[in-house]
């Protein structure tokens, strides 16, 4: 947190005109955390909707309010200093709470019963370094207002789709 | 430890006619002789659709496959390849897209898909990992790819499948259907909608949650990362980003191979108003790309005035917008945009569309077909309403649009005329090259698998007109001269092969062969890296090899000779007006049977020699055809 109070942290950022869906992030992120390329694995899902050539991709977001962490009823998740989500596996008991009820639909659960989440790669991203549009950065910023849902309403009525 | 890298492993069967879904494990010697995706189609095709079958009968089958490399990071590994006997051209057809269908599939665990018989009602097939359930279609038949891909989201309840779908065209039985993934990226050519929609089958929808090893992730992992700072880094990069495939038509157009008025010239006076340029200066609004691209070349476009204002979608791809602008003489982009748009939506082949409304149009034109005759339409050059007025009629086969949902060569033969000017091999339509301005690309035409079209060799360097790379690859300069005629049976043969193996690891020929990405010294690393099979650049090439003879033999069997391997007499006899290929004409003979020699078929009969199916361990289809031959 700044001095003004806003929660400014290095997070991932997106611009959603740019991301051309080809789903390279969740490769680079499935493999580089488990070895095996898998959408399932990955920490990042691109949402996208070919009618109106939208694709936006999912992650965690680094709330200041993080509903995983305050519901989870074993205490197993906490947060590290640069704002990344971080999980006890011995105190996390694989309940799938945190997976229902996070807003951004940003954790899955993992092959192990245990939900799995972005780490940030440690401070060096490799969706953002491999993005091959640019449509990810890792920059200090506030907590985003536009979700999926806002960002296709803006590209829909700035190319002038009327669904 | 996976009994398989790579791959998946499982191969998945589904017999309509009984209801019953089999998986099967992946033979490892198939894997390694043929690879997958499009050779490992058509090594199942030969093996299980024997000669004389009908296309539209529950024997035929139809067959979908991914590849190795396809549900891994490696750029554009995006691709599958759909094979059936063709109601088209009656002989191997074949058919390869992008988007993300295929990425899928691999991850719901399949390596191929072979849909055999015929189901009784209409269904679509339902994949959900190891799930695989036949569910009824009643309901979609009739809707067009968007509706039908928007009822399949909202019924499964799961935006995140991927779909192949069908159009009224296939239910119809157009002969040229194509299946859509993606809403607009077709598996277009030689009509495997149209037998897909044969078997009752509506759509694929499908949804894999399971993962993808590699044999040698840190090799892997290296040569992913060697090849995205070489797309990176090259020439064509930014482009290709730019245009995609539609950087294509200036290109022809300066060079004189444009097909103009159903190839009667081979430059167009509206190429700008009708080009990528324009496109990407006015229409586009987004890039879009297939699975895993790192050079994205997908646009999504949108009209923004005239009376199509508010036509939006991806594409289009460069034979479209050719075919509906150049081809058919129709200088207005919005009206080409607005053809493509309903081709897709009902589901056919946009090329073969154009050939046939443009064929009718040169018939008209000369006087050898009445207005009567087109149901009162106006077939002059460009005339926009009875192009659309046409695309609808050929969709429900009214009218005179049943005469032209055959095929060109079909219509020609009922209507008792203008076979002579079908520009179709072996019953499929050529593409937009004009082989008098490119011998190379026109020696593919003739030969091809899968009837006249460029992507089973796609010589491309061709283009580049240098005589040094005929010299360095072929010991010939001029094979690698675009109006030079010596070597291109060494050039083509070549490129065949390495087009077979492109297709077989489903990656983008765009990226992989036009940009000399992966040759096939760098394809034996990668393969040996993502599957473990270790096999030289000599047996990689081996392969592609094996490929296009199977595929030979598939047709052969169905009666193929040297005779059917010969383009229209326009490019044999009539030379180019105007443009940079003035005075061009294209001759066949000493090609050909150049070609011949250097495939090891008999240059009297185009026949596979019994040596050379032996020596690619096709002994078997040696004896077949002896038997028949």
């Amino acid at each position: 947190m700044d001095e003004s109070g806003a929660n400014r942290l290095r997070r991932l950022l997106v611009k959603a005109e740019s991301c051309a869906g080809c789903r390279f992030c969740e490769m680079i992120c499935s493999f580089s955390h488990e070895g095996r390329f898998s959408p399932s694995l990955s920490r990042i899902t691109v949402i996208k909707e070919d009618r109106y050539g939208f694709d936006y991709p999912i992650f965690c977001r680094l709330c200041e309010s993080c509903p995983p962490v305050d519901s989870c009823p074993n205490k197993a998740l906490s947060r590290s200093p640069e704002g990344a989500l971080r999980l006890d596996e011995e105190a996390c008991s694989g309940c799938g709470t945190c997976v229902e009820i996070c807003p951004h639909s940003a954790l899955k659960m993992g092959e192990a019963s245990k939900p799995i989440f972005c780490d940030l790669c440690g401070g060096r991203p490799l969706c953002v370094e491999r993005c091959p549009t640019g449509a990810l950065s890792y920059e200090e910023a506030e907590e985003l207002d536009e979700g999926p849902i806002e960002a296709m309403k803006r590209l829909m009525e700035r190319w002038g789709i009327h669904a | 430890m996976p009994r398989f890298y790579g791959y998946a492993g499982r191969i998945l069967r589904i017999d309509l006619t009984k209801e019953r879904v089999r998986i099967q494990e992946l033979e490892g010697d198939l894997a390694r002789g043929f690879l997958g995706g499009r050779g490992l189609n058509s090594k199942r095709l030969y093996d299980e659709v024997p000669r004389h079958v009908d296309p539209l009968s529950p024997e035929n089958k139809l067959i979908f496959s991914t590849g190795p490399l396809v549900g891994t990071m490696f750029p554009t590994a995006s691709r599958f390849n759909v094979s059936a006997k063709s109601p088209l051209t009656g002989i191997l057809g074949d058919s390869n897209a992008g988007g993300h269908f295929s990425a899928e599939l691999k991850f719901a665990g399949y390596d191929q898909l072979v849909i055999e018989g015929r189901s009784r009602r209409p269904v679509y097939i339902f994949i959900h990992d190891d799930e695989v359930e036949l569910r009824d279609a009643s309901h979609l038949w009739g809707e067009d790819v968007y509706e039908a891909d928007e009822a399949l989201r909202r019924e499964i309840g799961d935006r995140r499948i991927q779909t192949a779908i069908v159009g009224p065209a296939a239910e119809n039985g157009v002969k040229y259907a194509g299946i859509y993934v993606n809403l607009m990226r077709p598996a277009a050519r030689t009509g495997m909608g149209t037998v897909m929609a044969s078997k009752g089958v509506k759509a694929l929808a499908v949804r894999g949650t399971g993962s993808v090893e590699v044999a040698e992730p840190g090799r892997f992992e290296r040569l992913v990362e060697e090849i995205e700072e070489e797309i990176y880094s090259h020439e064509q990069y930014w482009p290709r980003r730019r245009m995609g495939t539609t950087r294509i038509l200036m290109m022809a157009n300066a060079m004189g191979f444009l097909p103009t008025r159903h190839y009667k010239s081979g430059i167009f006076e509206h190429a700008y108003e009708v080009s990528g340029e324009r496109l990407a200066d006015e229409y586009n609004v987004k890039t879009r790309g297939c699975f895993a691209c790192t050079i994205p070349c997908s646009r999504f476009y949108m009209v923004r005035r005239g009376r199509f204002m508010g036509l939006y979608g991806e594409g289009p791809e460069y034979e479209a917008q050719g075919a509906f602008t150049a081809r058919v003489g129709n200088g207005d982009l919005d009206l080409a945009l607005k053809a493509i748009d309903m081709c897709n939506r009902l589901g056919m082949d946009a090329l073969t569309t154009s050939e046939c409304i443009s064929w009718a149009m040169e018939l008209y034109e000369m006087g050898l077909l009445t207005k009567e005759e087109a149901d009162g339409l106006d077939l002059s050059w460009g005339n926009g309403e009875a192009i659309l007025a046409l695309i609808q009629r050929i969709s429900r086969r009214e009218g005179f649009g049943d005469i032209l949902a055959d095929g060109s060569r079909a219509a020609a033969e009922r209507l008792g005329r203008g076979m002579e000017l079908t520009m179709q091999v072996k019953g499929l339509d050529l593409i937009m090259a004009d082989p008098r301005g490119l011998k190379g690309f026109g020696l593919g035409f003739a030969v091809a698998s899968r009837g006249g079209d460029h992507l089973r060799s796609e010589p491309f360097i061709e283009l580049s007109d240098d005589p040094k790379r005929g010299e360095e690859m072929f010991g010939i300069p001029e094979a690698t001269m675009r109006l030079a005629y010596k070597g291109k049976g060494k050039l083509v043969s070549y490129f065949e092969d390495w087009c077979a193996v492109i297709d077989s690891l489903e990656v983008c020929k765009n990226i992989m062969e036009n940009m000399e990405i992966l040759p096939f010294k760098r394809a034996a690393e990668v393969i040996e890296a993502a599957t473990g099979m270790r096999m030289s650049p000599e047996e990689v090439r081996r392969c592609g090899e094996r490929i296009v003879n199977i595929e030979r033999a598939f047709n052969v069997r169905e009666g193929i000779t040297r005779r059917d391997d010969y383009l229209p007499r326009r490019f044999r006899e009539e030379p180019l007006k105007e443009g940079a290929s003035k005075g061009s004409i294209f001759e066949q003979e000493p090609m050909l049977e150049e070609y011949y020699r250097e495939r090891g078929w008999s240059v009297e009969t185009g026949i596979p020699r019994r040596e050379t199916l032996e020596r690619l361990g096709l002994g078997y289809a040696a004896e077949e055809l002896g038997l028949i031959w």
